[in-house]
């Protein structure tokens, strides 16, 4: 009776500091936020190249700490023209995915993020060349390709960092990188560039994106910080040796 | 905190550099002219074999693409996007033949460094049998890419 009264006591024990343990982990506050971005570098290179006029901008939820719903739309309008065509192509896209942070929670506190973005991508565009000639052993051939509209959708990753450099304002920036699934030109007449994807004669193309965004806490969470277990030093014979 | 402050102008500024990298112009490097990839082969042999002597001019033009042309053994022949027919004149080994191509073209992009050009597609093909024995059409799609579309025997 004695072991027995003694077994229990001692797995109360057990019971009572491992709660206490549980307890005794730290946590801290996280705040999640609606982010509302915009894309500025459009804007800026279209005051020094006026062919082309990029706006984007997205709205995005965080879920939780690490993972947040993301939802991107923009236009368009894009002029090109070389020796030898002309190119002209406008349209709209959305992005839709998620970003996830990297960071631990007690170094992005809710204002820092580094981390990688998932997207799918569709696009709706008019093109039109409106003219192109080549050159060759009998002489020039002009030739024009009416305007149509196509569908063209892809896959982007894009890893980035955001700062918050003023309450609830972050700057930051992004690395797309993007594999196209399809267009509906057809392989012969591929878009040269389409709004969201950008040079659509390759199957990859890479963009940066430079954006502002607005935060607006919603909500705050406490998050559990795991804490970092001091390595055991072994002991080694040489302890005993000094006995 | 404190110790972010240098990591946000680090983020900002590799971004900046970044994007000055990102404007860099590329240029034209890929082929932009389609031929028509005719090879030579010797008849009764079945082997690929160049004649002593060709050349090749198109009808009622100044300039000839083979003159007297020794070691061609793929004759690469442009043609004409404006119109669906052109004509040859080919000359092997000084004996003369007239070869007309009858094709429909049709635009291709090759990148947005180089633009537009014109891919064909071969309907038909006649020709005089001076010098000419036969001629086998390997594959119709004439384009950029380096794949025989005729072969000659002569």
């Amino acid at each position: 009776m004695r072991r027995t009264s003694a077994y229990f006591i001692s797995l109360l024990f057990i019971l009572i500091s491992n709660l206490e343990q549980v307890h005794a982990q730290d946590t801290i506050l996280i705040p999640l936020k609606i982010k509302l971005g915009l894309e500025v570098s459009g804007p800026a290179i279209y005051f020094s190249e006026k062919n082309i006029l990029n706006a984007e901008g997205y709205i995005s939820v965080d879920i939780n700490e690490k993972v947040s719903a993301v939802l991107a739309a923009g236009y368009l309008n894009y002029k090109y023209s070389q020796y030898n065509y002309e190119y002209f192509n406008k349209g709209m896209f959305v992005r839709t995915g998620a970003d996830f942070n990297l960071l631990k929670p007690e170094k992005s506190l809710g204002k820092y993020w580094a981390g990688v973005g998932l997207r799918y991508g569709l696009s709706i565009f008019n093109s039109e060349v409106p003219s192109f000639q080549q050159e060759n052993y009998w002489g020039t051939a002009s030739s024009s390709i009416a305007q149509k509209t196509n569908w063209g959708h892809f896959v982007e990753v894009s890893p980035g960092v955001r700062v918050e450099v003023l309450k609830n304002f972050s700057i930051g920036w992004t690395i797309s990188l993007r594999r196209l699934l399809y267009t509906g030109t057809g392989k012969d007449l591929r878009p040269i560039y389409f709004p969201g994807f950008g040079n659509g004669g390759k199957n990859f193309s890479t963009g940066l994106n430079y954006f502002i965004v607005w935060n607006i806490p919603y909500k705050k969470i406490n998050v559990i910080i795991k804490k970092e277990v001091p390595e055991e030093t072994e002991d080694t014979g040489a302890t005993g040796n000094r006995q | 905190m404190r110790k972010l402050i240098p990591a946000n102008l680090l983020i900002i500024s590799s971004g900046l550099i970044l994007f000055l990298f990102s404007c860099t112009p590329e240029s034209c490097f890929e082929e932009t002219e389609s031929y028509l990839k005719a090879t030579l082969y010797k008849n009764g042999t079945g082997r690929l074999l160049s004649p002593d002597s060709l050349t090749v001019y198109g009808i009622s033009m100044d300039s000839i693409i083979y003159n007297k042309a020794k070691n061609v053994q793929i004759a690469l022949l442009p043609l004409n996007a404006s119109t669906d027919s052109c004509i040859y004149i080919i000359r092997i080994n000084g004996i003369t033949d007239t070869l007309k191509l009858s094709y429909s073209s049709y635009p291709h992009l090759i990148s947005k460094e180089c633009g537009y050009t014109f891919y064909h597609n071969l309907d038909s093909l006649t020709y005089t049998t001076n010098a000419i024995d036969s001629i086998d059409i390997r594959k119709n799609t004439i384009t950029t890419i380096n794949e025989e579309n005729i072969r000659i025997f002569y």
